[in-house]
């Protein structure tokens, strides 16, 4: 390999970036704005769940059972609907995600000490918020039920109420969160989202870059030259890896300055990590790049392979271990899963080297394995 | 006046062609649109999962009474999914850090005794919160479980049976869930998907159609010719448009009605009538780009500034209501949280053209007005 003709190859590209000043300003400006973007918006929590009260008996029991939910800060309460048609019209509308509809004598049968039924309706057109918000709705449910039998105990027994409650919950279950003591979302999304954004913009340029030399034609005179495959892809590579390794940077910074997450690790052992993924990632743009023939074909097959992916089979919204069988396999494929190991690690966990290995020499692999892929499939001598 | 209609007909005719030559010829990319109309939507609808199921428990037992037995026992399936016992800390710690393990559930030595005796006791749960929404639910979940654990044992001790229980003047909570019974993962996580991926071909499509020419220089051909810039926007907008409805109905004939069940309760013409608006009015956006950029690699980057926060913030993945405020209000530019509504309305919950009014109405309002100012930014282009 001749390091003259590599700096040839790749002074020339960096030339080519850099007069595009749209394209040179995007490869910067997109990465950031993703992050600033997906970094307030993407909340995954489940909060303020619009909701609709039925009530048919209008007794205190009743509107003091309602009331748990409208004081609760996971559900907004919407006011009350007259009936169940209009219940049903309200979440079929999706003004409402939840209605609760409470049988006439509620109160009445609260107060003769028989235990009483109320229905719920949720809208299951997403699921997980489905489960979640049932989770929420047991939760408040299962303390005003508490609090009604606490009553009914007390004045059996004669104790007193405070007594009666502690009585009857003999358990406190003591929760202790690890990694993310607030469990406020941003600390684990913002780590995740450095992943997901160093997915999608290395293999993106690289991509376009190459293919773009196929298309215009400009590629004859890399075939024409005396150039070799492996200075030619190295040196048409190297200006991407250096626009990304700033990426680097500047998604760390985001993340630990304006999002203030924690950073338990260390760089030394980040930013090298990082550089390995990124190489990767560059890795899948060169082979698609290799395969494709026009500029569109090498943006949508980027886009499917990795964007999708990214943000499915990586563990940013669904933990590996509950996805499916043949998801699992296609995230145990993808370099995503590897480098999220790597990154909460090191942002959250505060752990190095010692227990991160692993992912890294996978990562690593990987890297080899797809430059070798694109070096073989890439001819100098192609049959068009 | 008959004879200008007939050859404008036929100029979109032959235009048509053209576009549709120019896609069937690479095979790659056509190739790719098949697969990601189907094997990537299998793979989405069939493997991934946003709730939480057996969740990884390991349990720490330093009581070995009947009632830690029966407690531990309560932490079952679907939820929790116990992987065996650690006797150490550190294990339990080291499990947590590896990810092999989401809860760590540990009971206190002199548990039963306790619990027997009416003394308040309380184990413990360390619990991973990487992912803050399973970490919550896995909380709330055990929570619920110990306390009806505590109220049942408190109830025996206090000398009221099972009989009693039942007399008491608890709250039974009926909680049915609509339009998707089962909570089918699959349906929501299928739909969704097949909505991304005709997002992501009717942004990028089109514009690529158009910049290509521009790269090329074949634009210039076009100016020169009789047609009029309408006259070449249009056949490219359409024809892709068609691409995307035959993609989409490839997903849900071949994919997602035969393989996942889903119920198709609407109507099947409504469906696709709406997709085509909708196509159209994304292709807009993607026109939008088209004009800006000089070569498809500007157009690229720019698309991905259009779609990526269309995808993320279309609603699918991120509740609206758990939104900032202004992000609400630009989740409302978004046609693709209209298009979302309409095809969960018509899919799943059967919806008609009245129910479905104000998403159509405001899809509508979007298309018409990106569709006329990408055109009208492209005029100003041939001048």
């Amino acid at each position: 390999m001749n390091l003259q003709r590599v700096l040839a190859i790749a002074s020339k590209e960096w030339r080519e970036i850099v007069r595009d000043r749209l394209f040179f300003t995007l490869a910067f400006v997109v990465p950031a704005l993703l992050m600033l973007l997906f970094g307030y918006g993407l909340s995954l929590d489940v909060e303020n769940i619009p909701f609709a009260v039925v009530d048919h008996d209008r007794s205190a029991a009743s509107r003091d059972y309602a009331y748990r939910f409208i004081d609760s800060r996971y559900f907004q309460f919407r006011g009350y609907a007259g009936d169940e048609r209009d219940a049903a019209q309200l979440i079929g509308s999706g003004a409402v995600r939840v209605v609760l509809v409470i049988p006439p004598q509620f109160g009445k049968t609260l107060a003769q000490g028989r235990p009483a039924a109320i229905q719920t309706l949720v809208d299951g057109s997403f699921p997980s918020r489905a489960m979640t918000t049932k989770g929420y709705v047991a939760a408040i449910n299962a303390a005003f039920s508490l609090a009604a039998v606490a009553q009914a105990v007390s004045h059996a027994s004669g104790l007193s109420q405070q007594e009666a409650l502690a009585q009857l919950t003999p358990i406190a279950l003591e929760s202790r969160y690890l990694y993310n003591q607030s469990v406020s979302s941003i600390w684990s999304l913002a780590p995740k989202l450095i992943m997901v954004i160093l997915m999608l913009s290395p293999p993106f340029l690289t991509a376009l870059g190459v293919v773009r030399e196929k298309e215009n034609g400009s590629i004859f005179n890399i075939y024409a030259s005396n150039v070799s495959r492996g200075e030619f892809l190295v040196g048409k590579l190297a200006p991407y890896v250096a626009i990304s390794s700033v990426n680097i940077l500047l998604l760390w910074l985001l993340a630990v300055l304006l999002y203030q997450v924690p950073f338990k690790g260390s760089l030394l052992f980040f930013l090298p990590a990082t550089l390995v993924y990124v190489l990767c990632t560059t890795g899948i743009g060169l082979l698609v790049s290799v395969l494709v023939r026009t500029q569109v074909a090498a943006m949508i097959v980027t886009m499917v392979v990795t964007m999708i992916p990214a943000v499915l089979y990586s563990g940013l919204i669904i933990p590996i271990v509950s996805l499916g069988s043949g998801a699992h396999v296609v995230a145990q494929l993808m370099p995503a899963m590897y480098y999220t190991d790597i990154v909460v690690g090191c942002f959250l966990k505060g752990v190095g080297l010692m227990s991160l290995w692993r992912p890294l020499a996978v990562l690593a692999v990987y890297a080899c394995l797809l430059f070798a892929a694109g070096y073989q499939l890439f001819s100098k001598r192609p049959n068009i | 006046m008959k004879a200008e209609w007939q050859l404008a007909w036929r100029r979109f005719a032959v235009m048509l062609m053209k576009e549709l030559k120019q896609l069937g010829r690479d095979r790659v990319l056509l190739a790719f649109i098949v697969y990601a109309f189907t094997a990537d939507i299998f793979l989405a609808a069939s493997g991934v999962s946003l709730s939480l199921n057996h969740a990884a428990t390991l349990v720490q037992d330093l009581d070995h009474s009947p009632q830690s037995r029966e407690l531990l026992a309560r932490f079952q399936q679907p939820y929790f999914r116990i992987d065996g016992t650690v006797s150490q800390d550190a294990a339990a710690l080291a499990a947590l850090d590896q990810g092999r393990a989401m809860l760590v559930l540990s009971v206190p030595p002199q548990f039963g005794r306790d619990l027997a005796n009416g003394r308040p006791t309380s184990p413990a749960m360390q619990v991973d919160t990487t992912n803050s929404v399973l970490g919550f639910l896995a909380t709330s979940h055990a929570q619920q479980i110990v306390s009806q654990y505590g109220l049942e044992s408190a109830m025996q001790r206090l000398g009221m049976g099972a009989e009693a229980a039942r007399s008491l003047p608890q709250v039974q909570n009926d909680i049915r869930v609509w339009y998707n019974p089962n909570q089918e993962d699959s349906w929501f996580m299928g739909i969704a998907e097949m909505l991304n991926i005709a997002t992501v071909f009717a942004v990028l499509l089109p514009a690529a159609a158009m910049v290509r020419e521009k790269e090329r220089g074949t634009v210039e051909q076009l100016i020169v010719s009789p047609l009029s810039p309408l006259g070449i926007l249009l056949p490219k907008v359409v024809s892709m448009t068609g691409v995307i409805l035959c993609g989409v109905a490839l997903s849900l004939f071949l994919v997602l009605i035969p393989v996942f069940a889903i119920p198709m309760k609407g109507s099947l013409l409504l469906f696709f009538t709406l997709s085509g608006l909708y196509v159209f009015t994304t292709a807009g956006l993607g026109l939008f780009a088209a004009t800006i950029a000089r070569n498809l690699a500007q157009a690229g980057m720019l698309s991905i500034l259009i779609l990526a926060p269309m995808l993320f913030l279309s609603g699918a993945w991120t509740p609206p209501e758990a939104m900032p405020g202004w992000l609400r209000g630009l989740m409302f530019a978004s046609p693709l949280h209209y298009y979302l509504d309409i095809a969960f309305g018509i899919l799943l919950k059967g919806q008609g053209l009245a129910d479905l009014q104000p998403a159509i109405l405001g899809m509508s309002g979007i298309g018409v007005l990106v569709f006329g100012a990408g055109l009208l930014l492209f005029r100003r282009q041939f001048d």
